[in-house]
């Protein structure tokens, strides 16, 4: 089974191919946000690293957000080309997800905390499982102040890891045995994706290009002031 | 010279892909228009816009691939929209052509959305004759291009504040007759005298820019001193003063470049009166004019692919590297 990998949710642009064997080949690029300039060139870069054809992909991974609306739609929309050309399933994976899969190798509980700009960070709370992670609850998207109230409440061993936890440090280390990952965690990544995709594809969790959705986890602007207006 | 293209749209409002065979044999358009979920905020919400193209593209292409009845592999070229136009919306098209085209393995074409507009023409009528005068109006333009042959043009005017679409949104909003503009106008336009009120003809005596800006506020002043004049009236009036102006300056274009053939182009020119009243300018003048059909005016994909095949002949592939370029210069500008 082989799967490609495409992340572009964040500032970043990654992709990843592997399968049961792990990661074959991997390309990331940390600078700044040509998305789509550099996304295609990048899947031929890979697939040539990894001396696979395109046609032997079984499966097309991505991540869905939340993060840049731009950013994902590019590598969501690349996905889907590539995935009903081949005529092969999908699986989307949470940005916040993606974050927890590397540190997840611990007893702590993981909270993803990807910085959503405007003072907002989007959330997610997981728990190492055999083979990968477990989400416990839903995906969030509040601000650090909300974020600190419901750690407090639950008294766990916090491991936070992402860009948003970082920028909160301050405020979130206000919070009782809370641990941040440090920087080089701090962003999705293609190969995690793959990973994570892997686990999902063993058994069999995968979508129809039609059916993947992205995770937005915010309305657009027009659609909030609409509401208001109401 | 028989080469399949699959053509790709999402500059705007509108999600489309269409398959052209050899420049001109237009196999399958599929057009999914957003306009009802526009419609609510008045105008085109960029982010609303961007969501629904990831959603429906897709779909849309699988749909025009059926509506052919191809195999993916007797696919030889993907061309889709690079600007100009929205951002968000432009990159969900140009990722999706270009990862097809990687899958394929097969060229992708970057290509402009005015010039996809003057191919248009060229797909219902392959013996245009040349030098031609293109009259393009639509939402974000108003053009009066010569095209002298294939990839040779030049821009006689365009306007110098809004476009001629734009004029009529503004309007149509201002005298509460929804969104669209172009099509209410027309519609309520039927019922009205288009001699009523005697709009300013902007810029009309001087060369062969337009300005369109002072007719919107005429409009608006005069409704705010006569609160009891018709909609109707007003409507018929004020498009009848764009018309005007678009078809006499349009005439002295094609006059001064030897025009052999006139032809309209772009949303606009699905507007029932201006198309009426461009036949008879035409048959006057002694040039073949040539309208295409409201389908072929309004954005679609089949003018992409028919835009791309000549592009590709003439220029060859673009890089997989390519993004998408809101502000775009047509060719006959970047020169
Ligand atoms: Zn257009």
């Amino acid at each position: 089974m082989l799967i490609l990998g495409i992340d572009t949710a964040s500032p970043q642009v990654g992709v990843a191919i592997g399968g049961h064997e792990g990661v074959l080949a991997s390309f990331h690029s940390a600078r700044g946000r040509q998305h789509a300039e550099t996304v295609t060139p990048a899947i031929e870069f890979v697939c040539r690293q990894a001396r696979v054809e395109l046609r032997e992909i079984s499966c097309v991974a991505v991540d869905v957000g939340p993060g840049l609306f731009t950013g994902m739609r590019v590598g969501i929309a690349t996905a889907k080309a590539i995935a009903s050309a081949l005529r092969v399933p999908m699986i989307g994976a949470s940005s916040l997800d993606l974050l927890a899969m590397p540190v997840r190798h611990t007893s702590r509980r993981i909270v993803s905390v990807l910085d959503a700009k405007r003072g907002e960070v989007f959330t997610a709370h997981y728990v190492s499982a055999p083979g990968g992670i477990q989400r416990i609850g839903e995906y969030r998207c509040e601000t650090a102040d909300e974020l600190v109230v419901e750690l407090m409440a639950e008294h766990e061993n916090y491991l936070l890891v992402g860009d948003g936890a970082l920028r909160y440090r301050d405020v979130l280390s206000a919070v009782e045995n809370v641990e941040i990952a440090e920087q080089s965690l701090s962003m999705p990544s293609a190969s995690a994706l793959v990973q994570l995709a892997h686990s999902h594809a063993l058994r069999e969790q995968w979508v129809n290009t039609w059916e993947l959705q992205p995770l937005y986890l915010r309305q657009p602007d027009a659609e909030i002031n609409w509401q208001e207006r109401q | 010279m028989n080469d399949v293209v699959l053509g790709i749209e999402t500059s705007c409002d509108e999600t489309a892909a269409a398959l052209v065979r050899g420049g001109t044999e237009v196999m399958s358009s599929v057009v999914s228009t957003q306009i009802d979920l526009h419609a609510r905020f008045g105008g085109v919400v960029p982010e609303v816009a961007s969501r629904a193209h990831v959603e429906l593209l897709t779909p849309v292409i699988a749909q025009t691939i059926i509506e052919a009845g191809i195999d993916d592999s007797a696919i030889d070229v993907v061309a889709a929209t690079v600007g100009p136009g929205l951002i968000g919306s432009l990159l969900v098209g140009v990722s999706a052509a270009k990862a097809l085209a990687l899958v394929w393995d097969k060229p992708f074409v970057a290509v402009n959305h005015l010039e996809a507009h003057l191919y248009a023409a060229f797909l219902e009528d392959p013996n245009l004759e040349l030098p031609l005068l293109v009259i393009l109006v639509s939402g974000g333009h108003t053009m009066l291009i010569e095209m002298r042959d294939h990839g040779e043009y030049r821009l006689l005017g365009s306007t110098i504040d809004d476009a001629a679409g734009e004029a009529f949104d503004k309007v149509a909003r201002y005298l509460g007759l929804g969104y669209p503009g172009g099509p209410a106008i027309d519609a309520i336009a039927e019922q009205g005298d288009p001699t009523a009120i005697n709009f300013p003809r902007g810029m009309v005596h001087d060369g062969l820019d337009f300005s369109f800006s002072g007719l919107k506020t005429s409009v608006i002043n005069y409704v705010r001193k006569n609160p009891d004049a018709s909609n109707a009236d007003v409507a018929a009036s004020f498009q009848q003063a764009v018309v005007d102006v678009l078809l006499i300056k349009a005439r002295r274009a094609a006059k001064s470049i030897g025009a052999r053939g006139m032809c309209l182009a772009g949303g606009v020119a699905a507007n029932s009166q201006l198309r009426l009243q461009f036949l008879d300018a035409c048959t006057e003048d002694g040039v073949h004019g040539f309208l295409p059909s409201r389908l072929m005016c309004t954005d679609n994909a089949a003018m992409v692919a028919a835009a791309g095949w000549y592009v590709f002949n003439q220029y060859g592939p673009s890089g997989l590297e390519t993004g998408a370029y809101p502000n775009m210069k047509p060719r006959w500008l970047a020169e």
